[in-house]
């Protein structure tokens, strides 16, 4: 049987641990989701330089490991003269790795509008812009909100990527727990368990979204 | 109104368009027939600038059409257009996807725009759909209300781009009757077809394209009962003899 006196005897850690896992990943999303829809509009640019930057970045950043990025703010960045802390420093990389898929997600939302539709849009005298916002967007939200929506689920559990660079995040405090109790499969189970408190939720919210969106037309 | 003069389009190597030359007047209906693949639908979207051409001079209302100092979206207001697969907006109800244009580029108010609307819904047909969505009509429906669209700009062009090509054949009918009376009210129109019952009855003229040529011109009696050039005549007696 799991030990639940491991959870009661620790709950505070667990709950520190907790709370930096949740405030980093509500930064990582908002930062991630805002740095990805530039790269896609970059992407997306009929400008080529700004198309360039967005497909590099994407290619860059997409097929580099979480970890290395991580590292190079913790301790690439120390080198260069900067120092960050390890939750900074592992929510920065979060933000800026997610960025990447979620950039790639918007643009083939976007690209999945049908060409008629911008076609229909501009030969009535509507600007680019003008398209975009309320031809485009609208239709390509739908297609972009479960692979988003994976992307942050994926970017919950990415965040215990902190624990490595003492993030004080749940996966550190959950090491903490374990090497002072030396129990160690009782307390991750706990670690998981919290992990599902945010992620379940989020799953769900996502599943619908996509429901209500379908019921538009 | 509507001027090409010696207009060239290549796509890479592939030249799509060979130096066109056309005229269109005021309150002309212009059908342009052809194989597929013989330019029309090219030669139309050069019109509004869908696509661009490579040389030559296409000039609407004596402005040219891909001069930079052109504003496209001005010249874009006077000409509508209605394409093969409606393009209707499937997020926006009908009423909306008729009064976008008018309210965000006439900056109309959304009375104004909607009486507007009405007033084309009626005359298509289809007042009732004012409220519904466009997967909620049938092709022949979608299309009307992509023509009200059209009309609501109060456009001094309409361009048609194989209206009637993606509908059910029992649809078909009530779409070019709407065509038919926008054309005896004095409408500018270029339509490409391959209704040849409509081309007959409404054109002023007959343009025959194949291979990105203009192959032929003339009044719509006299191509039918006398193509000149030995390419229409085949293409007539394909789709005619059938």
């Amino acid at each position: 049987m799991i030990d639940l006196s491991i959870l009661i005897n620790n709950l505070d850690t667990y709950l520190e641990g907790f709370k930096n896992t949740v405030l980093s990943s509500i930064i990582a999303l908002i930062g991630s989701f805002i740095l990805g829809v530039i790269i896609a509009i970059f992407r997306i640019s009929p400008l080529k330089p700004l198309n360039w930057i967005g497909t590099a970045y994407v290619e860059f950043i997409r097929n580099i490991p979480l970890l290395i990025i991580t590292f190079f703010f913790f301790i690439g960045l120390p080198a260069l003269g900067l120092t960050l802390s390890g939750f900074v420093a592992g929510t920065i990389a979060l933000a800026i790795y997610t960025a990447s898929f979620i950039a790639e997600a918007i643009r083939a939302g976007i690209q999945s509008v049908p060409k008629g539709q911008m076609e229909a849009a501009r030969s009535s005298g509507l600007t680019y812009l003008q398209t975009m916002t309320k031809i485009i967007l609208p239709q390509a939200i739908k297609i972009v909100i479960p692979p988003i929506g994976n992307q942050f689920i994926n970017l919950v559990k990415n965040s215990s990527i902190l624990g490595i660079v003492a993030g004080l995040d749940l996966m550190y405090f959950g090491d903490i727990v374990s090497s002072t109790t030396f129990v160690t499969f009782d307390v991750y189970i706990f670690v998981a368990l919290f992990y599902l408190v945010l992620t379940i939720p989020l799953s769900l919210g996502v599943g619908y979204l996509e429901k209500r969106l379908a019921r538009n037309h | 109104m509507i001027q090409f003069a010696a207009v060239n389009k290549y796509y890479g190597d592939f030249h799509v368009l060979k130096d066109i030359n056309l005229k269109i007047e005021k309150g002309e209906v212009v059908v342009v027939i052809g194989p597929s693949g013989s330019g029309k639908s090219t030669m139309l979207r050069c019109i509004n600038r869908l696509e661009s051409i490579t040389d030559g001079k296409l000039t609407i209302n004596n402005t040219e059409v891909n001069d930079k100092k052109t504003d496209i979206n001005q010249l874009r207001r006077n000409i509508g257009m209605v394409f093969q697969h409606f393009n209707l907006y499937p997020h926006k109800t009908v009423l909306e996807n008729i009064t976008i244009a008018p309210i965000m580029v006439l900056k109309q108010t959304k009375e104004e725009a909607e009486k507007t609307a009405m007033y084309f819904l009626e005359k298509v047909g289809i007042p009732d759909k004012a409220n519904s969505y466009p997967s909620q009509l049938s092709g022949g429906q979608q299309q009307r209300v992509a023509i009200a669209r059209g009309l609501a700009m109060k456009p001094d062009i309409m361009l048609f781009d194989e209206p009637t090509s993606a509908l059910d054949p029992e649809m078909i009918g009530e779409v070019l009757d709407v065509m038919k009376a926008l054309a005896k009210e004095g409408m500018t129109m270029v339509v490409v077809t391959h209704e040849m019952g409509f081309a007959k009855e409404v054109a002023d003229r007959i343009i025959f394209m194949d291979h990105g040529q203009i192959l032929e011109q003339a009044k719509p009696a006299e191509f039918y009962a006398n193509p000149k050039e030995e390419r229409a005549r085949l293409f007539l007696s394909r789709i005619l003899n059938h």
